[in-house]
């Protein structure tokens, strides 16, 4: 019964669209229905957080009227494979929105392996990409030690991808200073993941480490499916006179094990890392061992824009999960939002249903967008104007729901706590 | 010359040089090399070297458990029952799950604790125990006579299927394993152990133990080693080869499911892929001690725990794997038939 009720609302709903879209044309009615996508890892706790804030900014808009009369359809993809984030199905999911000329932008990807794959393929179609959470420098920027270079992934077409959180070029600097003068450590052992966004990170905390004068004890990598003993490696580290330990990783390459594990050698110094470990998993993985990680994040902390406070507290409102709220949840509705305007302006410039050279053209276009991490522009390259930085460390919390960082799941009191940040746009 | 590699390689194996073939020559070399240079290491940093043999020490074990049901099984009906890794990981999802429903109490250790350890850790091991027994019966008896590879196939089957229902079950991030051990730690000279390392050798130890008094002195183990033997001439003298093959089957299990219990203790995090990784090592550690050999499992990984443990603290982690296959192409070119050699009597 319920089911055929369901059928018949939305068989309604769908004639009254219909004679909508066929009868209206004129001002407020209904013109059509724009689709935008959203290719994230939502099998994992951090990807679908991010989701949701994609969700929370579309569904807010169509509630406004949507976007110069045209409806927001959203879908969200899943670039997971095996449980982890997996480039071939981020390429399969964009080739599928490609097929489908109601796509008219992107709001993903998460990993910046995944970017790398698929910026090639949208490239060629001015299909608009937009992640909020992708720091990989070599993504926009070519600096000495890339393997890979933007202009080939973009192979002469314009450039159609942007990211509205910074780089590695500033992340890994950022804890590099962070350690070396705020927390006193000059001797640090590295260990990375082996992936694209491991290497870079861990390779830009290293170049700064060692310009600050610090000492790096040893760098040590390892591969998912190889490693899950990592004692041998922290002793290693111990031995050769480090203080702190720094990780380049992401959480679904296990990089949080070993913080767990340093306490099974009686090792207490501070786990480091970038944005990979700001998420919910990363806490489960240091299971007992949560608190001292400090991780960074390429971004503002709302507690630290004004006005963005309200935002977070409407979609907690709307998304009232303890995990659905997580490191990147505000960059992806901000990213939605710019997409959204771009959409906008390029559906007054056709005056009608626009094309995706039209949207990319009008997304190269933005200037002073005023957002919930704050008010920006974007470079030719497609990165941000701000180049914020800010630094967390997990601590027990007496109120997890008005944390601003992410919290454990098991361990619901170990959250991330901001600590400082660091705007890399004024100090240059 | 051409096209003879094999033969090559057969007059390679059994040349003669004072009373011992060439390619013992190159194994004892390859032994003794290995030696001098980790001897050089415990003369030159003791206290470093102690602590990394305690942590190969006890990863090993760990090891060594899930090679004995690759090597049980192998010795007995000739199947590489890749399955068995995700069994052991499999032991490790339903311990937590059972354990959840006990008012535990993490990071210190309690009455509580003690119960639901003695409770859980041999209902765990019947579980896994029952749950191979089911899969010999659907998936590897109906092809018993079939060609080698069939089973090889469902056996890879399995370990997917397996797989899937723990992702299905749990997700794909890490799951958290209870930590209800006793904290307690020590460190003796310069070498820091806790209670937890104590606790995965010891119990390895005995169970390993156990397997080998029920193989030697029981009926039913006699009834193993007769079928591993020659399987028609066990049915001729009244042998239920059934029976025994299943019960080899559960046996291995019990000691992959007690691997599981270990490792979650031990480790406190799990995930639905740990198996592939953790059976491809156990299986290997069961090729290198000499497949269906169980001594030479236990050994097996012995040496795979202690080799990843130095390799990752001298050569560095990134060459760990390369480090273990190394190993083992250098074994099984010196000595196809692993460490200590297939002893038929006794797989």
């Amino acid at each position: 019964m319920v089911r055929a009720r369901g059928l018949i609302v939305l068989t309604a709903a769908t004639l009254v669209a219909f004679a909508c879209g066929g009868g209206g044309g004129g001002g407020g009615t209904n013109k059509g229905t724009i689709k935008i996508g959203s290719d994230l890892p939502v099998c994992t706790i951090g990807g679908q957080a991010t989701a949701n804030g994609v969700k929370f900014a579309i569904d807010q808009k169509n509630s406004a009227g949507g976007v110069e009369g045209f409806t927001i359809a959203y879908q969200s993809f899943d670039d997971c494979r095996q449980g982890s984030y997996n480039a071939d199905a981020g390429v399969a999911n964009v080739r599928q929105m490609l097929d489908d000329n109601k796509f008219l932008g992107m709001i993903g990807p998460y990993n910046s392996a995944v970017a790398k794959a698929e910026i090639p393929i949208a490239a060629p179609k001015n299909f608009v990409m937009i992640s909020p959470a992708n720091t990989a420098t070599c993504l926009t920027i070519d600096v000495p030690g890339c393997t890979y270079h933007p202009a080939d992934l973009r192979a002469g077409n314009p450039n159609n991808y942007w990211r509205v959180v910074t780089n590695d070029n500033f992340q890994g600097p950022a804890m590099a200073d962070y350690i070396y003068k705020q927390l006193n450590i000059t001797n640090v052992g590295i260990l990375d993941d082996s992936t694209v966004f491991g290497v870079g990170i861990s390779g830009s905390f290293e170049t700064e480490f060692k310009k600050l004068g610090g000492t790096v004890a040893k760098h040590s990598e390892y591969k998912k499916e190889q490693t899950s003993d990592f004692k041998a490696i922290l002793t290693g580290f111990r031995n050769a006179g480090a203080k702190a330990v720094y990780v380049g990783g992401t959480d679904d390459q296990n990089i949080c094990i070993p913080r767990k594990q340093m306490k099974d050698i009686g090792w207490d110094v501070p786990f480091t890392g970038g944005d990979g470990i700001e998420t919910t998993d990363c806490i489960n993985q240091a299971s007992g061992n949560e608190v001292n990680i400090y991780a960074t994040s390429a971004g503002a902390d709302a507690t630290q824009v004004p006005g963005a406070a309200q935002s977070i507290a409407d979609f907690r409102k709307a998304f009232p999960g303890a995990n659905d709220f997580g490191g990147y949840t505000m960059q992806a509705y901000d990213a939605a939002n710019v997409l959204m305007a771009a959409i906008g302006r390029a559906v007054k410039d056709a005056n009608g249903m626009p094309t995706r050279k039209q949207v990319r053209d009008e997304m190269a276009k933005t200037t002073g967008f005023k957002g919930v991490i704050g008010t920006y522009d974007f470079d030719q390259a497609g990165d941000t104007s701000l180049k914020i930085v800010s630094i967390y460390v997990v601590q027990q919390v007496t109120d997890p729901a008005k944390s601003t960082g992410v919290c454990g799941k098991a361990a619901k009191n170990a959250c991330f706590v901001w600590k400082t940040q660091f705007d890399f746009a004024k100090s240059s | 010359m051409v096209g003879s590699g094999a033969s090559v390689l057969k007059r390679f194996r059994s040349s003669q040089l004072g009373g011992m073939s060439l390619p013992d020559y190159g194994f004892y070399i390859l032994c003794a090399t290995a030696i001098v240079l980790l001897a050089t290491q415990a003369v030159l940093h003791p206290s470093d070297f102690a602590q990394i043999l305690v942590f190969g020490v006890t990863q090993g074990a760990i090891y060594a458990l899930v090679a004995l049901g690759y090597t049980m099984v192998y010795g007995i009906i000739e199947l590489i029952n890749f399955a068995h890794g995700d069994v052991f990981t499999l032991g490790a999802y339903i311990g937590t799950a059972i354990l959840g429903f006990f008012s535990l109490t993490e990071g210190s250790f309690t009455t509580i604790n003690l119960i639901a350890l003695l409770l859980v850790f041999p209902l765990v091991m019947l579980i896994m125990g029952g749950i191979n027994v089911a899969i010999e019966r659907v998936a590897y008896r109906p092809l018993r006579n079939a060609p080698r590879l069939a089973p090889l196939i469902t056996a890879i089957g399995m370990s997917f299927l397996l797989e899937g229902i723990m992702f299905l079950w749990k997700g794909p991030a890490t799951v958290h394993f209870p930590d209800i051990l006793p904290q307690a730690s020590t460190t003796v000279a310069g070498v820091f152990f806790g209670f937890k390392d104590v606790f995965v050798v010891v119990v390895a130890a005995i169970l390993v133990t156990l397997l080998a008094l029920f193989i030697n002195r029981t009926r039913l183990g006699k009834a193993m080693r007769a079928t591993a033997q020659d399987r028609d001439a066990a049915q001729l003298m009244g042998i239920d080869i059934n029976r025994t093959i299943a019960a080899t089957f559960f046996i291995g299990a019990l000691l992959a499911g007690a691997g599981g219990m270990i490792w979650g203790l031990y480790y406190n995090t799990i995930y639905y892929q740990l198996g592939f990784r953790s059976g491809l090592i156990a299986f290997t550690a069961a090729v290198f001690g000499g497949i269906g050999n169980i001594p030479g499992a236990a050994i097996g990984g012995l040496v795979i725990g202690l080799t990843a443990a130095f390799s990752d603290s001298y050569i560095g982690s990134k060459w760990t794997q390369v480090v273990i296959f190394g190993i083992l192409i250098g074994v099984l070119v010196f000595r196809p038939t692993g460490l200590l050699g297939m002893r038929v009597p006794e797989k």
